[in-house]
């Protein structure tokens, strides 16, 4: 008899414990459907547009690899797995014209103690901006929607990296300053911001992992002459400063000698 | 108390803005937040900012030893689980950790940065007499503390693996530091206080120049595949509790002050530091573990995140 009750107990129990969790996965699969559907969608426009190109846009794949794998020896990024946040960031930063040489920007000044306006809306915040000679023409080409299109595709991409063999001593130099930095010259460690295996992070800190050697030094050598402008808070730049061309190379192997895995998503 | 007054007479706006800024001449204004070139967020242009950011020459700061010339050794053991308690406080020291920080989130770059508490300046000060006990402590005690406020958590006993770790490895990053002489880049920035703080003026700084990494809400930001904070919180229930060094506003700004944002230290001016400071001084954070059992009867506990 007791044990009856306790068997119907426990059934009651059981059949509430299914009816909460297939109502839970009902839900579950209702919400966001929309967004992935249109997502879906966007992937499939930036799979067609980075393929084949369109009129005077030439084919992604031409120069980032089939799969968005870049190429070691030329440099060209790698696009696969990167952040969409970031991939849209750089494509309109590389398409924005760049102001005439001399042209200062006079921006309304900031100064809180007289009056507590709101400087937020006031101050002009120049746009970053990215100048690259094969990449500039193309983005300019690229609408709102291509760029959002190709940026989604890249970012479902799943990244297996290869890494490049490089001398013992460079990698242990590469890896001091990737871990450390340089504590006395202030310069912090690069995995302080692109992550503790140089994944990158968000949509601010691009991945350094799985990225040619030859493109990251090319980028850091932008940073430094001004042809790279569009980091968040100006902290690149003040990290660019002061690279010597030794830790250039040196990080730039090491992390071309990294492993990374990126799941497809 | 105290403290919890004046937080509800500044939350309520009461606070008058004393004085007016000391940094600009009457009539000059601030520069542009945007130069061609330097894009210092704090209104510094690139000139002025090469003016006030101390230009740092070699030789200037104790340099340690490094990571690849730990010995091979029992002590090299010791040295090396030290620092890795250091840099991964959440996976090595896990028994005493109350919230989501490690060592290194504060003693940047593993605890060798001047200016961030670095481990070779503080170690060959030891034993010092301490204002918050009253009292003269040892290293190992001194690290119990961080435990115990910084890290929220329990203090591990002073001849456990964690704490003997953690002194060999100050020990050698110390090799060949000075015993009980102060070094240049000890502990935090020294500040000037031109008037007194704003949390108003605070937290604009904030949402300007902490708040893309740190968090608008102050509670840091996780990593989406691994445990633990690719950005620390600064406060909420993972962040440090109010007996911590780093929740007193003055060790907040010096620390700011010379280190953030990160990479960019001194580019801040001083007042901007004590300011910043008081607005994050103002959020939840758990209570100091020595008031908690006051404080706790008359507060819900602070959540986490």
């Amino acid at each position: 008899m007791k044990n009856q009750k306790k068997d119907t107990a426990k059934r009651i129990v059981r059949m509430l414990g299914l009816a909460i969790l297939s109502a839970g996965i009902l839900t579950l699969s209702g919400c966001g459907k929309k967004s992935e559907a249109a997502r879906e969608v966007a992937i499939a426009e930036g799979k067609a547009l980075v393929e084949k190109g369109r009129g005077a846009v030439p084919a992604c794949v031409a120069c980032h690899g089939a799969n968005g794998e870049g190429v070691e020896a030329a440099g060209y990024p790698r696009l696969a797995g990167l952040n969409s946040g970031y991939i849209e960031k750089q494509l309109k930063d590389l398409g924005r014209k760049l102001p005439p040489a001399g042209v200062v920007i006079e921006s309304v000044a900031k100064d809180y103690s007289k009056t507590p306006r709101i400087y937020s809306d006031l101050t002009v915040f120049s746009p970053g901006l990215r100048h690259d000679e094969v990449m500039s023409s193309i983005a300019k080409k690229l609408s709102a929607s291509d760029i959002h299109n190709v940026a989604a595709y890249y970012s479902s991409l799943p990244f297996q990296a290869k890494p490049v063999a490089a001398d013992y001593e460079v990698l242990e130099r590469g890896q001091d300053l990737a871990l450390r930095g340089k504590p006395e010259y202030g310069l912090p460690a690069c995995v302080s911001c692109h992550a503790p295996d140089g994944e990158g992070f968000g949509a601010d800190f691009p991945p350094l992992a799985g990225q040619p050697a030859a493109y990251i030094v090319n980028q850091i050598n932008k940073w430094q002459s001004g042809d790279r402008d569009n980091d968040n808070l100006g902290l690149m730049r003040a990290v660019a400063d002061q690279l010597t061309d030794a830790d250039k190379l040196n990080v730039a192997a090491y992390y071309a000698n990294r492993s990374l895995t990126v799941k497809g998503k | 108390m105290t403290r919890l007054i004046y937080s509800l007479i500044a939350l309520s706006g009461l606070i008058a803005q004393t004085g007016s800024a000391t940094e600009l001449q009457q009539g000059e204004v601030r520069p542009a937040a945007y130069d061609a070139r330097a894009n210092i967020p704090t209104g510094l242009t690139r000139e002025k900012a090469i003016r006030q950011i101390p230009a740092i020459n070699p030789g200037e700061y104790f340099v340690p030893p490094e990571v690849g010339d730990i010995p091979t050794s029992k002590y090299g053991d010791m040295v090396k689980l030290g620092r890795n308690i250091f840099i991964d406080t959440q996976h090595y020291a896990k028994r005493y950790v109350g919230n989501g920080l490690n060592c290194s989130n504060c003693h940047l770059q593993e605890g060798r940065k001047p200016f961030a508490g670095p481990l070779w300046a503080a170690y060959p000060m030891y034993p010092e007499f301490r204002n918050k006990t009253r009292d003269v402590v040892t290293y190992e005690k001194r690290v119990q503390d961080c435990f115990r406020f910084s890290m929220n958590g329990i203090a591990p006993t002073l001849d456990s693996p964690e704490i003997k770790a953690i002194t060999a490895y100050s020990h050698w990053l110390s090799k060949g530091a000075p015993i009980n002489k102060e070094l240049p880049g000890r502990g935090f920035a020294r500040l000037s206080k031109p008037r007194d703080p704003t949390p108003v003026n605070g937290e604009k700084l904030y949402k300007e120049n902490c708040a893309s990494c740190h968090g608008i809400d102050g509670k840091g930001q996780k990593f989406a595949n691994r445990g633990g904070y690719m950005f620390p919180p600064l406060w909420g229930g993972d962040s440090f509790n109010h007996g911590a060094g780093m929740s007193s506003v003055k060790d907040c700004a010096q620390f700011t002050k010379a280190n953030m944002p990160l990479g960019k230290g001194w580019t801040l001016t001083d007042m901007e530091a004590w300011d910043v400071c008081t607005y994050i001084w103002l959020q939840d954070r758990p209570w100091d573990p020595r008031f908690g059992w006051f404080f706790n009867i008359f507060t819900p506990p602070t959540g986490g995140n």
